[in-house]
């Protein structure tokens, strides 16, 4: 008997297809081929990327050069721009604005390295790092009210071609729509309990075991309960705290840890997946927003990886329903097991 | 520079390139690798899918045998089960229910390699006709709240057979994409007392660098708010919240106007994958508020991959701006 769920944060239900559970190897993973030339994001190749807005480097000092760890630089292609003012108006009974925003790509290594789950757990910390400063900085700039963190990897979940380790932030000038359903979600559960939802479903998900895939130092990691893609991993801090930005030190050498396990047990798992990971921040409070009143108590950051293992077609696209062809109880064992 | 639009019925944004706009050329080719041996849909195979539900046949032959022209099955692997109660319950902090619904597939012609564009005004008028009647029936059981009908074309779409057929999945709850989009539409029809479709018909009528085509019953164009590259919505002139009360000469229209337009997708993007929707009011709607709502179908081409931004934001990047898509496809000839 397939199962719907809803999952307590959004009101989205999903589809568990408790009898089509498929196995791992079930699923057709393609592989578009090489097509790379010259990798512009490969120590060295400096020159051809727009400068830098921010690089680690320990030694060399000198921007745009060789001996980084990790680079920061606009987006060659941005979807939204840096210059300009938002000039709001209206078009008949449209409303309009202009694409302002930030758009930076983190090179996560100097090396050709692919994938995330191949860095050691110290570069990924220092990846982690710039992601925090990076969404300090942005903050500063009173136009944008979100900043989203976020990995393409692979073909499939919408990569280029060049297969070299990377992130990107964008900077909005509003809170996407996604973003305010969850934070809806969460307040809306905060009014009833006085509890943070993410805090409750943390307890309940260490307890019931079932959907636990790594429970080490301030973090864990689990297949949701209403999964809307096979192998779906959150990573959750156990300190509550709305805002990534807050991350302490030691809380990032963590963060790496469990990230490159999840990571790796995915690629391993599931035969080197491609796959999409998105920060769960709370936006920006400026003075004037006063929308969010227990957002500090209410929303909880943390880390979605959806491996893009089947598409998304006719049905999804319609009804916002996602069907999901394996439990995540199944999933969750299935990384549980995976040695790396 | 690239521009931010809102959607006026759920308030969706999403950024429009208007710097570098792309061109059917510039999209990656998929490769259809399609095989036409063992297909379920064929003749002669009938067997393969569970018995079927209805059919357009010859009276001289039998069900579930060949002499049919338009086929309707069960899924054979249903998202959701016909059978059995739906059964809310709780888990800890979490709410469930079991799986009811219907899952049929509607399959259009007995030949593989002939999709809607190829089949005749008549033939796709009776396809029409087999949504509204399967969408009727479906409606008298009182488990389910809201049906859908919808086709996947091409493999990024999300087909797994190549033989032409379109779905149908009735729901036991009116889902939160429909949920949404009919609060939008009623949100504006409460303030204005007017149906925001008929408003948008309006605009593009006025404004006609969006329009497609223009037909007796329906308008056609790319809405000024698309989330996909060529998008198109085929939208009736008459006011009715409910697809299945579509009338004949409407349906006679409709197949014309269906086959023009997926005909000049096909070709002025040289057959790319594909989903269309029909979107419509949930079943037993409440009669006061059904100036709010207007049925219509949107046609979505897959021609980018969606990625994280997208997922993360609920924004999409929409690198060909409506009013060239429509431009290229005003000129296409089919």
């Amino acid at each position: 008997m397939p199962e719907l769920r809803k999952d307590p944060i959004i009101g989205r239900w999903v589809i568990i297809a408790t009898e089509r559970s498929k196995r791992p190897d079930q699923f057709g993973i393609m592989d578009p081929g090489p097509a790379e030339g010259d990798c512009p994001f490969c120590e060295g190749h400096e020159s051809q990327t727009p400068p830098e807005i921010l690089a680690v480097r320990p030694s060399i000092k000198k921007p745009n050069a060789p001996g980084w760890e990790v680079r920061i630089v606009p987006s060659i292609k941005p979807i939204l721009r840096i210059e300009g003012g938002l000039d709001r108006r209206g078009k008949g009974l449209f409303d309009v604005m202009n694409g302002i925003g930030a758009h930076e790509v983190i090179i996560e290594t100097p090396s050709h390295i692919g994938n995330m789950a191949d860095l050691t757990p110290e570069q990924i910390s220092k990846v982690i790092n710039c992601c925090r400063e990076r969404t300090i900085d942005l903050e500063k700039d009173r136009r944008f009210k979100y900043v989203l963190v976020f990995k393409n990897y692979g073909w499939a979940a919408g990569a280029g071609r060049i297969k070299h380790a990377r992130s990107q932030i964008i900077a909005t000038p509003v809170t996407p729509r996604r973003v305010k359903e969850e934070l809806g979600g969460c307040q809306r559960y905060f009014e009833y309990h006085e509890r943070c939802v993410f805090c409750d479903l943390m307890r309940q998900e260490i307890e019931m075991k079932e959907r636990m895939v790594l429970d080490i130092d301030g973090f864990i990691a689990v297949a949701p309960f209403a999964s809307r893609y096979p192998f779906e991993v959150w990573i959750l801090p156990k300190e509550h705290s709305p805002d990534f930005q807050t991350i302490r030190p030691q809380m990032i050498l963590d963060l790496s840890r469990v990230l490159k396990l999840v990571l790796l047990k995915l690629k391993k798992c599931l035969n080197d997946p491609p796959y999409n990971f998105i920060l769960h921040t709370a936006p920006f409070r400026r003075q004037k927003a006063g929308y969010w009143k227990t957002i500090d108590a209410d929303y909880h950051w943390h880390l979605e990886i959806t491996p893009r293992l089947t598409r998304v077609a006719g049905f999804e696209w319609g009804t916002g329903f996602y069907i999901c062809p394996l439990t995540p109880e199944n999933a969750a064992k299935f990384l549980r097991e995976t040695q790396v | 520079m690239g521009e931010l639009r809102k959607d006026p019925i759920v308030a969706r944004w999403v950024i429009v390139d208007t710097d570098d706009p792309k061109v059917p050329g510039d999209f990656e080719k998929e490769e259809h690798s399609w095989k036409s041996d063992n297909c379920p849909f064929c003749y002669g195979n009938e067997s393969l899918t569970p018995p079927e539900i209805e059919a357009i046949r010859d009276p001289r032959t039998k069900p579930n045998t060949p002499g049919w022209t338009i086929r309707v099955v069960p899924n054979k692997f249903p998202a959701l089960q016909i059978e059995g109660d739906l059964n809310r319950r709780g888990v800890g902090i979490f709410d469930m229910s079991n799986g009811i619904g219907a899952h049929e597939v509607i399959i259009e012609t007995p030949y593989h390699d002939k999709n809607l564009p190829d089949l005749l005004d008549s033939e796709v008028e009776n396809v029409i006709r087999m949504y509204c009647r399967r969408a009727v029936d479906l409606t008298k059981d009182n488990r389910f709240k809201y049906i859908l009908l919808f086709k996947n074309y091409g493999p990024s779409a999300g087909a797994s057979l190549s033989h032409p057929h379109t779905q149908l999945i009735a729901l036991p709850m009116v889902p939160k994409n429909v949920a949404e989009e009919i609060k939008g539409s009623m949100d504006y029809f409460d303030f204005r007392e007017r149906c925001i479709f008929c408003d948008i018909m309006h605009q593009e009528i006025q404004d006609r660098e969006r329009l497609v085509l223009e037909s007796e019953h329906f308008l056609v164009f790319c809405p000024f708010v698309s989330r996909f590259s060529f998008e198109t919505w085929i939208v009736p002139k008459r006011h009715n919240p409910y697809f299945c009360h579509v009338n004949n000469e409407e349906i006679i229209d409709l197949a014309k106007v269906l086959r023009q337009t997926l005909g000049r997708i096909k070709i002025s993007l040289s057959d790319p994958a594909y989903n269309f929707i029909i979107h419509t009011s949930p079943l037993l709607g409440d009669s006061d508020r059904e100036g709010g709502y207007h049925w219509h179908m949107e046609i979505m081409p897959k021609l980018v991959r969606t990625a994280g931004f997208e997922w993360g934001t609920g924004f999409y990047i929409v690198s060909t701006p409506p009013e060239l898509a429509a431009k290229f496809l005003r000129e296409t000839k089919f």
